[in-house]
C-alpha cells in the first residue's frame, strides 16, 4: 500500500511527515482552528479528507480477479454556512452540515499522488478526525449511481443519502459489507471491507485487543471496518436505525422515514459522539432469543463469525467468494445438528469464563467446521461437478501453482460422469466379449468418473479392477473361470467345514482356529453395522455359545464369516487381522455373491496385505513413504509437523490400513476404492490422498495443532467430513504436481555434480510407528535422503528446493505396478497358523 | 491463549486388553456416559478427554485408547511410555481374555515408564449368565499381580467412574502429591504443556 518515496515536504511540521511539495493537498495545523492554510495550488481549492479507510472494494464481478480496491472516505467541502468554524470547541471545529459532507469511494488507482494523504489519514490513530487539515483534489461529485458506471468512483454528498445497508460479516458474507441508498432511490455498488488487509483495522482491532482482550467481549461485538464508517457519520449527522430492517441505517430520517421503517430502534445523534452505542438497546430487545443470529446491535458481527475471525483464520476468506456463497442465517447454524457440542455451548454462553474449558478444542472445531459450511454451500450454489480450477482457486496451498487437469478430449463434466453400464457394455465386443479398447481408457474413465451406483455395473467391473478377470479375456472365458473359481471356493471352505466338527480339534492348531473363529464373530458384528444388508438381526444365531446368541444375526452376516474364515485357509500364513472384515464388507454388498465377493476379497487382499503383517514393516513404510512425500511436496508444513511430532504420520495409520474405510461415507468408499483400483496414475494413489487430506487442512494444522496429540485428535475427528469429489480432485493435481517436480529434478540432475554425503534423518526417531520394539530396522531406514530439510535450514528455500533428493520410495510412487509380497515374506512376518512365529 | 487452562494436573491414562473387551465401551461411558451395543472395532489409537474433580483441584485425564489385536502391539506399545496410569481390562464371559491380561502385564513392564499405575479391571459383570471368569478369581489374579481390581460394566454404568477415578487418584497421590511435598522435585510438574510430552513423543 505505500505508494512509493515520499516527495520533499513544503511546510516542515516537527514529528510529522510532510506532505508533497507543489502538490494538491498539503495540511495544516488545526490547533489555530484553520484548516486551509494550504490548498490545491492549481485550482486554487481542495476538500478536507476527515476519514478514510483503505481496502474497500467493488466486485464488480464475481471472480475475485475483478475486484477493485479503493478507499472510502468521508470528506468535508467548504460549504457556505460553514465558512469559518470556530475554535472554541474541538467539535465545534469538526462540525459540518450534511451538505458538506461527502462519503466517497475512489479506487487506489485513481488517487494518483493524493494516495499518500488517504493512507496517512487511514492510520491515524485517533477517534476523532486529525487535528491537520488534510486536503485531496475534490472527486466528482455524483447523486447518482450511474454517472459513475465505469471506474465506480463516486463522492455522494451525504445529504442526499437515504439509507445505507450495512452487513457486518457473517458466516454467508466474509466481507462485511455497505451499500449507499439515495434519496432519489438510487443504490451504489456495495463496498465491501477487506478488514483482514486493511492496516488501519488492524491496528484498531490490535489496540482494542490490548486494551481488553476478551474474545467475546460483553455484547460479542467485534469491530470491523463499516463500524468505522458509522462511527464517523455519527460524529456529524443522525443516523437511525431501522426497527424492521436491523441492517438498514437511515440517514438524518424525517419522521415518516423512520415511522416508515417500523418504529426507531436505535439512533445516535451528533451528541453520541464515537459510541458504539446503538447496539443496547438492540441487546435487550434480543436477549431472549440468545443466539449468534441476533445482529441487532450497530454493524454487529454474530460471536462465531467474531469467533473465526479474532481467532486470525483467513481460511474462510479462501473459501468464500461473496458471490458465489449462500447466504445462511446464523440462527441456522444452531439448529444445525452438526454443530459441535462445544460450539454449541460457545454460542450460547458466550462468556469466557465458560469456554475457557473448551477453547482450544472449539476453535479447532470450528475453523474445520466453519470450512465445511463454505464448501457445502459452494456446492449447493454450483449444482455442479467441481473442477480442479473450483477447488485450487479456492485454496492457497504452498506446493506451488498447479497444473490444471482439463487436458483431455472430453469435457471436463464428461470426464467426471460414472460409467454406466450401458457405457460399460460399449467396451467389449459384443460378440466375443472381449475388451475392445485398451485397459487405460477404461480406467481413465473410472478413475475420472467412477462406476454408475445404481445400475449395477459395479458387479462386473468391479471384478476386472480387482484383477479377478483378465482385461482381455472373452466372456466364454469368464464364465468358465467363474465356474472354477466357485468350486474352489467351495473346496476351502470345506476345509474348515471339517474343523467345525470337533470345533477344531485338540492341540494347538485347535486353539489357534477357536480363537480365529472367536474374533472374526466378533469382529464381523461390529462392522457395517449401519449399512442395510448388514444391520438386521433377524435369525438366530446358530451357535448358541456365541456372544451373539441373544442379538441374533442375518444371512450377509455369516457370509461374511464364512469368507473370513475361508481366507484364513486360503492364507494360512497371514491369518486373520482386525480390518480385513472392513475391507471385505464393500466387496460382499457389491457382489452379494459369497464366492465371487471371495476371490475379489482375495484379490485386494494380495495388495493389502502387507498392512498386516506382525512387525507392521508394510504400513511403516508406508507411512515413511508419506512421510517423504509431505517433505518434499510441502516443507513448510512438513518442518510444522516436525515441531509438533508429528512426522511418524502415525494419524495416518488408520486411513492407510483400510483405506479410509472409516474417513467416508459407505457410498463415497465405493467409489474412493474404484478409483483406487484403476491404478491409473499409481499404484500408491492413496498416499495422495493422505497428502490432499492434509494439505486441505495444512492452515488449521499450522495455526493451531501444536503438538502430536492435538494432531492426532484433529486428523481422527476428521472422519465422515471429508468431501470426497474435491479430495480426489486434489490428490491428482498434487499427483502431477509431484511427477513434474520430479522429472524436474532428474533433468538437473543428469549434470553431474560433487557427491555430497547426505545427512541421516534427524527426524527419524520421531516415529510412533518404529517403536523400540520393533524389528531392526528395515533396509528403507538407511534411504533417508529424500528431500531433507532439516529444521536448521529451515527458510533456505533456495537450498532446499536443490536439495530435493528423490528418495526410493518417492520413486516408487510413480509406479502402477502393484507390490505384492512374496510368500516367503508373509511366512516370515504373518501370523497365521502356518507362518514362522508359530513354530 | 494456550494460558487459558482450566486444569491444575493433566493425567495421562491408558486401556489396553485384548480386542472386544470392551475397552472403547469403557471410554465412551466414562467420557460420554453413552453406550452403544453395535460398536466398530478400533484401528490404530485416539484418546478421548474428561476433567474431574480430585480434592478439590481439576484434573484433565487424557485416555487413550488402544486396538487390542496384537498384531498391532508393536505400534500401540509406542504409547505406555507416556502413560501415567493403565487400565488393564478383560471381558469376564471370555476365558482367554482374561489369560491374557498376564501377557499385557509383561508388556507393561517392559515399557512403560517405571512405576507406574496399573489397575485390573473386569468388563461386562452384569451377563451374569456367560461369566466364566469369577469375581474371585479377578481378585487373586489382581493380588498377585499388586494392582487393584474391579469389575465394571459399560453397558449397566457400574464402577466405571470408580475405576477411572481411584486410577486417577492413585496417580495424583503418587505423583503430584509426592512432588509438592519435596520442594527439590518441584520441577515434576504433570500439569505443564499440554500435549508436548508423554504419549505423543513415545516413539
Amino acid at each position: 500500500m505505500t505508494s512509493g518515496p515520499d516527495p520533499p515536504p513544503t511546510s516542515t511540521t516537527p514529528g510529522r511527515p510532510a506532505s508533497p511539495t507543489g502538490s494538491f493537498f498539503a495540511m495544516s495545523d488545526d490547533e489555530e482552528g484553520e484548516y486551509n492554510t494550504i490548498t490545491h495550488t492549481e485550482s486554487g481549492r481542495g476538500v478536507k479528507l476527515l476519514f478514510s479507510k483503505s481496502k474497500v472494494y467493488v466486485h464488480p464481478t464475481p471472480s475475485a480477479k475483478d475486484n477493485i480496491p479503493g478507499f472510502i472516505a468521508l470528506l468535508q467541502q467548504k460549504g457556505p454556512r460553514n465558512e469559518r468554524p470556530t475554535s472554541s470547541s474541538s467539535r465545534m471545529s469538526t462540525s459540518a452540515a450534511s451538505s458538506d459532507l461527502l462519503l466517497a469511494w475512489i479506487p487506489e488507482t485513481s488517487l494518483g499522488e493524493a494516495a499518500s494523504i488517504y493512507v496517512k489519514v487511514d492510520l491515524t490513530d485517533d477517534e476523532s478526525p486529525p487535528k491537520q487539515s488534510y486536503l485531496v483534489p475534490p472527486p466528482p461529485t455524483v447523486t447518482t449511481h450511474r454517472g459513475s458506471v465505469g471506474h465506480y468512483s463516486f463522492a455522494i454528498p451525504v445529504s442526499a443519502i437515504y439509507s445505507l445497508l450495512v452487513r457486518p460479516p457473517s458466516l454467508g458474507w466474509w466481507f462485511g459489507s455497505l451499500v449507499i441508498n439515495t434519496r432519489a432511490g438510487d443504490s451504489f455498488p456495495a463496498l465491501f471491507f477487506h478488514d483482514s488487509e486493511c492496516q488501519s483495522t488492524i491496528l484498531q482491532k490490535k489496540k482494542r485487543a490490548r486494551n481488553d482482550f476478551d474474545p467475546f467481549d460483553k455484547d460479542g461485538q467485534m469491530f470491523w471496518g463499516g463500524d468505522e464508517v458509522l462511527r464517523w457519520l455519527k460524529r456529524y449527522i443522525k443516523i437511525e436505525r431501522s426497527g424492521a430492517e436491523p441492517n438498514i441505517y437511515l440517514v438524518e430520517p424525517t419522521k415518516e422515514d423512520s415511522e416508515a421503517f417500523g418504529g426507531k430502534l436505535t439512533s445516535s445523534s451528533p451528541t453520541q459522539v464515537g459510541g458504539r452505542d446503538g447496539g443496547r438497546g438492540a441487546s435487550a430487545r434480543g436477549a431472549a432469543q440468545a443466539g449468534p443470529s441476533r445482529q441487532s446491535a450497530d454493524g454487529q458481527m454474530d460471536p462465531v463469525m467474531k469467533f473465526v475471525k479474532e481467532t486470525g483464520w483467513n481460511i474462510m476468506e479462501k473459501f468464500s467468494k461473496v458471490t458465489t456463497f449462500t447466504r445462511r442465517a446464523a440462527q441456522d447454524v444452531l439448529d444445525n445438528p452438526n454443530v459441535p457440542p462445544q460450539v454449541r455451548r460457545l454460542m450460547r454462553n458466550p462468556e469466557v469464563q465458560t469456554i475457557q474449558d473448551e477453547f482450544d478444542s472449539a476453535r479447532i472445531y470450528l475453523a474445520r467446521w466453519a470450512m465445511g459450511i463454505a464448501e457445502q454451500s459452494e456446492r449447493d450454489q454450483t449444482q455442479r461437478i467441481w473442477t480442479a480450477r473450483d477447488v485450487l482457486e479456492m485454496e492457497d496451498t504452498d506446493v506451488g501453482e498447479f497444473e490444471l487437469l482439463e487436458a483431455s478430449s472430453l469435457s471436463l463434466e464428461e470426464r467426471r460422469r460414472p460409467v454406466t453400464q450401458k457405457e460399460w457394455a460399449t467396451y467389449f465386443d459384443p460378440r466375443t466379449g472381449r475388451l475392445s479398447v485398451t485397459v487405460d481408457e477404461v480406467k481413465e474413465r473410472v478413475f475420472h468418473g467412477g462406476l454408475d451406483a445404481e445400475d449395477g455395473v459395479r458387479k462386473e467391473a468391479w471384478l476386472f479392477l480387482l484383477g479377478v478377470y483378465d482385461w482381455y479375456s472373452t466372456a466364454e472365458e469368464r464364465r468358465a473361470q467363474m465356474a472354477s473359481l466357485r468350486d474352489e471356493y467351495v473346496k476351502l471352505k470345506a476345509s474348515w467345514w471339517d474343523r467345525l466338527v470337533d470345533l477344531g480339534g485338540e492341540g494347538e492348531e485347535g486353539d489357534w482356529w477357536r480363537e480365529q473363529r472367536s474374533r472374526i464373530e466378533k469382529d464381523v458384528h461390529r462392522t457395517d453395522r449401519t449399512v442395510p444388508i448388514f444391520a438386521g438381526e433377524d435369525i438366530p444365531h446358530p451357535d448358541p455359545d456365541s456372544p451373539f446368541a441373544e442379538v441374533g444375526t442375518n444371512v450377509h452376516l455369516e457370509q461374511m464369516k464364512d469368507m473370513l474364515l475361508t481366507y484364513n485357509e486360503y492364507n494360512k500364513d497371514l491369518g486373520y487381522v482386525q480390518g480385513m472384515s472392513d475391507l471385505l464388507a464393500p466387496i460382499y454388498a457389491v457382489m452379494q455373491d459369497d464366492a465371487i465377493a471371495f476371490w475379489g476379497f482375495q484379490q485386494f487382499m494380495d495388495r493389502m496385505e502387507r498392512n498386516f503383517l506382525r512387525d507392521q514393516s508394510g504400513m511403516r513404510n508406508q507411512l515413511m513413504t508419506l512421510d517423504h512425500l509431505v517433505q518434499f511436496m510441502d516443507p513448510k508444513l512438513y518442518l510444522h509437523l516436525q515441531k509438533a511430532d508429528s512426522t511418524n504420520f502415525f494419524f495416518f495409520f488408520r486411513m492407510l490400513l483400510v483405506w479410509y474405510k472409516r474417513e467416508f461415507k459407505w457410498m463415497d468408499v465405493l467409489r474412493l476404492w474404484e478409483v483406487l483400483w484403476t491404478d491409473y496414475l499409481s499404484s500408491n494413489f492413496h498416499l495422495f490422498i493422505a497428502l490432499a487430506i492434509l494439505e486441505k487442512h495444512r492452515d488449521v494444522i499450522m495455526n493451531h495443532l501444536l503438538h502430536f496429540d492435538e494432531v492426532l485428535k484433529y486428523v481422527n475427528e476428521l472422519s465422515n467430513t471429508i468431501d470426497l469429489g474435491s479430495t480426489l480432485i486434489r490428490a491428482e493435481a498434487l499427483y502431477k504436481r509431484f511427477q513434474r517436480l520430479v522429472e524436474a529434478i532428474d533433468k538437473k540432475q543428469n549434470f553431474p555434480k560433487p557427491r555430497v554425503q547426505p545427512k541421516s534423518l534427524t527426524t527419524t526417531s520421531a516415529s510412533a510407528a518404529t517403536p523400540a520394539s520393533a524389528p531392526p530396522a528395515s533396509p528403507l531406514r538407511s534411504s533417508t535422503n529424500a528431500a531433507q530439510t532439516s529444521p536448521g535450514n529451515a527458510g533456505k528455500a533456495k537450498e532446499e528446493e536443490q536439495k530435493k533428493i528423490i528418495s526410493p520410495e518417492l520413486r516408487k510412487l510413480l509406479s502402477r505396478d502393484i507390490e505384492v509380497l512374496p510368500r516367503k515374506v508373509v511366512k516370515t512376518k504373518g501370523d497365521g497358523f502356518t507362518a514362522d512365529s508359530r513354530k | 491463549m494456550s494460558g487459558n487452562r482450566n486444569y491444575d494436573f493433566l493425567i495421562k491414562l491408558l486401556l489396553i486388553g485384548d480386542s472386544g473387551v470392551g475397552k472403547s465401551c469403557c471410554l465412551l461411558r466414562f467420557s460420554e456416559d453413552s453406550f452403544t451395543p453395535s460398536f466398530i472395532t478400533t484401528i490404530g489409537i485416539d484418546f478421548k478427554i474428561r476433567t474431574i474433580e480430585l480434592d478439590g483441584k481439576r484434573v484433565k485425564l487424557q485416555i487413550w485408547d488402544t486396538a487390542g489385536q496384537e498384531r498391532f502391539r508393536t505400534i500401540t506399545t509406542a504409547y505406555y511410555r507416556g502413560a501415567m496410569g493403565i487400565l488393564l481390562v478383560y471381558d469376564v464371559t471370555d476365558q482367554r481374555s482374561f489369560e491374557n491380561i498376564r501377557t499385557w502385564f509383561a508388556n507393561v513392564e517392559q515399557h512403560a515408564t517405571e512405576g507406574v499405575n496399573k489397575i485390573l479391571i473386569g468388563n461386562k459383570c452384569d451377563w451374569e449368565d456367560k461369566r466364566v471368569v469369577s469375581t474371585e478369581q479377578g481378585e487373586t489374579l489382581a493380588k498377585e499381580l499388586g494392582i487393584p481390581f474391579l469389575e465394571v460394566s459399560a453397558k449397566s454404568n457400574i464402577n466405571i467412574d470408580k475405576a477411572f477415578y481411584s486410577l486417577a487418584a492413585d496417580i495424583k497421590k503418587r505423583i503430584i502429591d509426592t512432588a509438592k511435598s519435596e520442594p527439590a522435585a518441584s520441577s515434576v510438574n504433570v500439569a505443564q504443556g499440554e500435549g508436548s510430552g508423554g504419549l505423543g513423543k513415545c516413539c
